[in-house]
């Protein structure tokens, strides 16, 4: 089979999905490789060393879709090129298929098959083809080069014979791949670094890599980002005015800030306010990753520099791995042969497309003239087991029918218990007068309110509520006092100890729970 | 001051009363909540020397106050260790006052129903009351006030031994007289037969047979009863005191102290509840002491126990990132509380996670843990209860465990034959490495052995808590 790579059609998009080196591995596979000319032109890859490599240079994309069985290429295909599909042919490009029904219907239409490189999953075994893994690498580290270019000083501390030189303070907003190797970066070129992410595990990773990890005064616990597939998730509103209190005390002192902050479908937070880029020092760069979602900071304008007029760089590029394109297009044209040789098990230059494949069938979103995105979870868990078994997900039906189960026995239950109750209370009502009946009611009510009150009470309070309950049932002290003033020696004898008796206990008991209660404190 | 007044009272301080109870919902809201006890107290007293309880007021006004000067010494001398002492020795002044006020209701009776028509017409306050009861009514007194001694003679002894086996005064184990249950059935019994005798008859004998009875019950029921059931009793004879005030206030026809009562036993009656559960063993077992028969031989426990000295912890404890600790019992006798804490302070001042794991029956009253916690300063956010804590073991570097034992056994889980199968415990054998601070090779309260203590990742660190931390602070700087 023949596998090919046409010249990228956005502008300014310097990449390629096949070098001359993947080109010669792929021909190990058993495939035959194509490419459209001047296609790694702009990645620093010319027709003649293609040629060299064995690779067969044709004129145009339309010649080249027509002639290919497989179509490798970077971008989401335009329209143009979905039209050049035919049937079983497999596209293997970046394709965000969440926000491209058009494409997907396209290639249902032409019976073509689809991977879109940006679903491969996040487990070990796929690393080696995940695309928005290198291509956030080389972003990371673009994002520093660039604001290293803005800024006008050294990165490193120097004290020098001209003088001393401050170290750049840079910090790093999100420390995912591209956070992580701007983290990499910007420590190897000498800077002090902070590095920031809400996911609590992402510390050790900070500081794996050299850097400071910023820490919240914040005590909510953080989902864990093993749940879901090691992004991150919204965070509560309180943590978020911790997390920005936190920033705006870092503003004045940070000289470069790189926001790489990004949620899964959604755009992406506001992290650096106004405010903050008014706060920063003349000259500061920020260097806004998320440009494309909306930017972390709102003064980002997408794929421009802009200085703002307090002096402040803000670089809103969204084409960092294309700025170095030869990188680029190794790492991506990599990602692509390594795909390639998870679709050609047995290397013979025919693709075998697996569904059954957790990485083929999560990547693939058209297959045989149907759409099939979104794929169902993978079989394998991604990155790390998850810390607590999961109680195994009930149908709303069965959930529905569990809790009309659980309420009518509980219905059963209160009913059997409350006529029983009544029958009893009835019972004493037959006997009893009706002076009695009065102070009963009290009595039962006052059990009621009892039981109610007492179950919310917390557990560590156990202790000062039984402390509490024995001063305040030194209550019966009333009884003596009712009995003291009325009677003979005898009575009055015994109900002065009464008296004496109880008020022991009511000012102990109440002095007791208030020492204890005194002593809980948070930290 | 006529009755309204003090019945507008006594509504103001139940409110009070039952807010006071709510407000122990948490630790905060429960420093206002106690004002809220004290300000009902003060306003149900105030209210009644003014009103019903306004003769010989003088006498009643000195004797409260000596009650405060005593009262207010014990509290602020008392060890935050013996709070449960305190607790139970408090119970048993309810529980004697309840004796005594039931007497003097039958006292009164006797002198009322003696008067003439004439010269109840001049009688005040209770008496007043008494007068005015018909027949059925005065045999319905007989029967509360029968309730209320009765209540408040068990209580007063189950008290007093309570108190004695938490002071170690008294041997903690469970003990019998010959005759076992036998006894305390007979001796209710006779309770049953004396308050059919005292219902048709009205003596005094009777009554005070029954007292007799009802003492010896509470003598014997809690001698019965072993050390580490005493969360149990101590919370069950709060609940008794609660029922012993509400018959008292049935006989006296005092509404307020028939909230309070019913407020105090139902507390009471919810705390024994819970620590049963807690125990995995029904109330009843509990009461009728010592432990259910097991079905078969205990699994046999193989390994040895291994000692470790206080430098071995001390290293494992610099390299362990989270550190969970179990007090228990044997802390609080060696008033380790505070070399804990202070453990605790020297641990998160080097960045590693510390947090307490509390078992719901550690200790000997509900809560003990908590407050001998508290008051080493340890922050109660770091205090974890067992259902929060039970699933992080297995990312647990270090568990300690300080003088508990049967909660910490996994026996409760691996041997159904153990008498304490099915009892929830901390799961602390799934961290990486335990280390246990005990007295000795001995079993604990229950005399069960503890498999725990054989396995591989455990060590023991043998000695009193106290010294044994001393030791170990000193190598943790």
């Amino acid at each position: 089979m023949k596998i090919g790579a046409p010249k990228e059609t956005f502008a300014g998009e310097a990449r390629v999905a096949m070098t001359p080196d993947s080109a010669i591995q792929l021909q190990k596979l058993g495939y035959d490789c194509a490419i459209e000319s001047g296609a790694g032109e702009a990645a620093g890859f010319s027709n003649a060393m293609y040629k060299d490599a064995n690779v067969e240079v044709l004129k145009t994309g339309a010649a080249l879709f027509k002639a290919c069985d497989i179509v490798a290429k970077v971008r989401q295909p335009d329209a143009t090129e979905l039209k050049r599909l035919h049937k079983d042919q497999t596209l293997i490009s970046f394709f965000n298929p969440a926000a491209n029904d058009d494409g997907m219907e396209a290639a249902k239409a032409k019976g073509a098959n689809v991977i879109a490189m940006e679903m491969v999953p996040r487990i070990s075994r796929a690393q080696k083809m995940d695309a928005l893994s290198s291509m956030a690498n080389i972003a990371g580290y673009r994002a520093v080069i660039e604001a290293g270019n803005n800024f006008g000083r050294f990165f490193t501390g120097q004290i020098t014979a001209a003088g001393k030189v401050p170290p750049a303070k840079v910090l790093i907003v999100g420390a995912g791949v591209a956070g992580l190797a701007a983290i990499g970066t910007s420590t190897s070129l000498g800077a002090i670094t902070l590095a920031f992410d809400v996911r609590p595990e992402a510390a050790e990773q900070v500081e794996s890599m050299g850097a400071e990890f910023v820490y919240l005064d914040f005590e909510e616990e953080q989902a864990d980002g093993a749940s879901s597939g090691g992004y991150a998730s919204v965070s509560s509103p309180e943590f978020r005015e911790a997390q920005l209190a936190k920033f705006r005390e870092l503003a004045p002192d940070v000289d470069i800030v790189i926001t790489t902050a990004l949620i899964p479908n959604r755009e992406a937070p506001e992290l650096w306010t106004e405010d903050m880029v008014a706060m920063m020092k003349p000259g500061s760069v920020i260097v806004d990753l998320a440009a494309e979602k909306g930017g972390n900071c709102k003064l980002t304008v997408m794929d421009e520099k802009i200085v703002t007029d307090n002096g402040v760089t803000i670089v809103g590029y969204t084409d960092f791995p294309s700025r170095m394109a030869a990188q680029a297009s190794t790492l991506y044209a990599t990602n692509i042969r390594h795909m390639m040789a998870d679709l050609t098990p047995e290397k013979d230059g025919q693709i075998n497309h697996n569904m059954e494949d957790d990485v083929i069938r999560g990547a693939t979103v058209a297959f045989e003239g149907e759409i099939t995105f979104p794929p169902p979870p993978p079989k394998v868990q991604a990155i790390a087991a998850k810390p607590k078994d999961v109680v195994p997900e009930l149908t709303p039906e069965e959930k529905r029918a569990a809790e009309t189960a659980a309420f009518q026995a509980q219905t059963k239950q209160q009913v059997i218990l409350l006529s029983v109750g009544a029958a009893f209370l009835l019972g004493v009502g037959l006997v009893a007068p009706a002076s009695f009946m009065q102070h009963f009611i009290v009595f039962v009510l006052s059990i009621f309110i009892g039981f109610q009150v007492i179950w919310g009470v917390a557990h560590s309070l156990h202790t000062p509520l039984m402390a509490v309950t024995n001063a305040i049932s030194s209550i019966v002290i009333l009884g003596a006092l009712m009995q003291i003033g009325s009677g003979s020696f005898l009575v009055i004898l015994l109900s002065s100890l009464a008296v004496f008796m109880a008020g022991i206990n009511i000012f102990g008991g109440f002095m007791v729970t208030r020492r204890m209660l005194a002593m809980f404190q948070k930290s | 001051m006529d009755y309204g007044f003090t019945t507008a009272a006594y509504v103001v301080a139940a409110v009070l009363f039952i807010l006071s109870l709510g407000g122990l919902s948490s630790q905060e809201n429960a420093k206002r909540a106690i004002w809220y006890g004290i300000v009902g107290m003060a306003l149900a007293v105030a209210a009644t020397l003014m009103g019903p309880g306004s003769g010989l007021w003088f006498l009643s006004i000195v004797l409260i106050a000596g009650g405060a000067v005593i009262g207010w010494q014990l509290a602020n001398k008392v060890q935050m260790t013996q709070m449960p002492e305190l607790v139970a020795a408090m119970h048993s002044l309810v529980g004697l006052a309840a004796v005594f006020i039931g007497y003097n209701a039958h006292l009164e009776l006797g002198n009322v129903l003696a008067m003439t028509a004439d010269e109840k017409h001049g009688l005040e306050g209770f008496a007043a009351l008494l007068a005015h009861k018909s027949g059925v009514e005065i045999a319905i007194l007989r029967v509360e006030l029968f309730l209320g001694v009765f209540i408040g003679a068990v209580t007063f002894t189950g008290s007093i031994v309570a108190y004695g086996k938490l002071a170690g005064k008294l041997n903690s184990k469970a003990e019998k007289l010959p005759g076992g249950h036998m006894l305390n059935a007979g001796a209710a019994a006779i309770s049953v037969l004396t308050l059919i005798w005292y219902f048709n008859t009205g003596g005094f004998f009777p009554l005070f047979l029954m007292t007799l009875a009802a003492l010896f019950i509470g003598y014997h029921l809690i001698m019965g009863i072993g050390g580490a059931d005493m969360p149990v009793v101590v919370s069950m004879l709060n609940s008794y005191s609660g029922w012993a005030a509400a018959a008292i206030g049935f006989s006296l026809g005092n509404d307020l102290l028939i909230v309070v009562g019913a407020l105090v036993g139902s507390s009471g009656a919810i705390l024994s509840y819970i620590m049963c559960k807690a125990m995995n063993r029904s109330f009843v077992s509990v009461i009728l002491g010592g432990f259910g028969g097991t079905t078969g031989p205990a699994m046999e426990v193989e390994g040895e126990q291994i000692a470790i000295e206080a430098d071995g912890v001390a290293s494992a404890l610099d390299e362990a990132d989270s550190i969970v600790i179990i007090p228990g019992y044997g802390m609080a006798v060696a008033q380790a509380q505070q070399n804990v804490a202070e453990l605790t302070r020297r641990l998160r001042a080097k960045g590693k996670t510390v947090r307490f794991a509390i078992h719901p029956v550690a200790g000997r009253l509900p809560g003990h843990m908590n407050v001998l916690l508290a008051e080493a300063k340890v922050p109660y956010d770091i205090v974890m209860e067992m259902d929060e804590i039970n699933d992080d073991f297995p990312e647990t570097d270090v568990a300690i465990v300080i003088g508990s034992n049967d909660i910490v056994n996994p026996a409760a889980q691996e041997d159904p034959n153990s008498p304490i199968a099915g009892m929830p415990v901390l799961e602390c054998w799934k961290a990486k490495q335990v280390f246990v601070s005990k007295r000795g090779q001995g079993t604990g309260y229950s005399g069960i052995e503890n498999p725990l203590f054989f396995k591989e990742n455990t060590r023991m660190f043998y000695g009193d808590a106290k010294a044994s931390l001393d030791q170990l602070l000193t190598m943790i700087q």
